[in-house]
């Protein structure tokens, strides 16, 4: 098939796929329900690492998890779906609403994360010691 | 000598590919079951695949070169009667059943097919986040031989793209399972979803790309058991929708661990060689370990 003619078709429908995804309501809907499914999402992807406590953000999106040895670890949503790090080796800035995590990982590189003020306090104590 | 040309199926079967898109999506929406869309999953998988179209472009002439070159020192010449045709499909599907092996034992090669796995869902989007990045495993090498065997490179390729478009609509929850028979013989919606399990009874089978007597020949086939819903992706799922990363990411992590200080010559070379999840101080799993941890512990 032409260029010419493949690359309409090709830019029309990914961007009309994306369009009638969004208005039916699929763009990014998955939120924890509370921090049982946040130990739940931690053991999907880190079996071997016993989870404590989880904490869910303010707009569970994101909770963070207290690991039985000391360390933290992260559960994030990503679209309807989540995803889990170790907190090993990154950086935490603070922002207007909450935390920023920038992981030095090439495929998880970056969550922002909702807090109140007194969740922030808990979850940079938590982290940094 | 006359040419011999082949249209370029993949191209062709692209408005079908976003229609049957379309129809997977409004099955879903009136039905409630059958898949998962999530937009920005869904626009990865399709800039994955247009990427795919792209870098076939830009780096196919790589291959083409190499299997033209090849065609000119062969004294072997099968002609274009369909029966060879047909025979070249079948051995070209062997030759996929192989290469997709390679893709999830040798890390290198994964490197570049990390990316199809990378999506959590399994709708026909899932089927078009294709890898940019084949032409760099070398793997264009195992249809070497049946360039030299007489079979043109136009007709390998011809082939190769028929493969990949049976491959798509197996790329869905909204089928269950197929007739006995075809399930037996054929690749299948129920035995690719197996493949796209991150499930540890599910991890490194069912590599077949059309004909699923490949996997039962060679002992890689399990079949999808009602009871253990398949949870798809990575062991480590992807915390990025960026093209990039997914296109890159495991490729940049090879480099990044070769070149980690104080490693031998031999370790350096088995970050790239050796199955995904090696390491050398056993910091990480292999498949093989974590089925036999699935088997010990349950976990």
């Amino acid at each position: 098939m032409p260029l010419n003619v493949l690359l309409p078709i090709v830019i029309v429908g990914i961007a009309g796929i994306a369009v009638l995804l969004h208005l039916l309501g699929r763009t990014a809907p998955r939120r924890l329900s509370d921090a049982e499914e946040a130990l739940q999402a931690w053991a999907r992807e880190y079996p071997d690492e016993t989870a404590i406590e989880a904490w869910p953000s303010a707009d569970l999106r994101a909770a963070l998890i207290l690991l039985a040895d000391g360390r933290a670890g992260l559960v994030w949503c990503m679209g309807d779906d989540t995803v889990a790090r170790l907190l090993e080796h990154f950086d935490l800035l603070d922002t207007e609403t909450g935390l920023d995590l920038r992981l030095q990982d090439i495929s998880a590189p970056h969550v922002s994360v909702r807090l109140s003020e007194p969740d922030r306090r808990r979850w940079k104590e938590f982290i940094l010691a | 000598m006359t040419e011999i040309t082949y249209p370029d199926v993949v191209s062709y079967a692209v408005p079908f590919f976003i229609a049957a898109i379309l129809i997977e999506l409004l099955w879903i929406q009136l039905k409630g079951r059958g898949g998962r869309y999530e937009t920005r999953d869904s626009v990865t998988s399709l800039i994955m695949g247009a990427g795919n179209v792209a870098s076939g472009i830009l780096l196919g002439f790589i291959a083409w070169g190499f299997f033209m070159m090849l065609w000119e020192v062969t004294p072997l010449d099968l002609g274009t009667t369909w029966w060879v045709v047909a025979l070249c499909f079948v051995l070209d599907d062997l030759r996929y059943y192989w290469v997709h092996r390679f893709g999830h034992r040798v890390r290198w090669v994964w490197a570049s097919h990390v990316n199809h796995h990378s999506s959590q869902h399994y709708n026909l989007t899932t089927a078009l986040r294709q890898t940019w990045t084949y032409t760099f495993t070398f793997m264009m090498v195992v249809r070497a031989p049946f360039v030299l065997l007489g079979f043109h490179p136009a007709m390998i390729f011809f082939v190769g793209g028929l493969n990949l478009i049976y491959q798509f609509w197996i790329h869905t929850e909204a089928i269950g399972k197929m007739p006995r028979w075809f399930e037996a013989v054929m690749n299948t919606p129920s035995h690719h979803r197996v493949h796209h399990g991150r499930n540890p009874r599910y991890l490194d089978c069912n590599y077949a790309g059309v004909f699923i007597i490949w996997d039962k020949m060679f002992g890689t086939f399990v079949p999808e058991q009602d009871d253990k819903k398949v949870d798809y992706g990575l062991v480590h799922n992807l915390g990025t929708f960026n093209p990039l990363r997914v296109a890159f990411h495991e490729w940049i992590a090879i480099f990044r661990d070769m070149a980690q200080p104080g490693l031998t010559w031999r370790e350096r070379l088995m970050y790239a060689v050796a199955p995904p999840g090696w390491s050398h101080n056993g910091s990480r799993m292999t498949s093989d370990e974590i089925k036999a941890r699935h088997l010990k512990t349950g976990n």
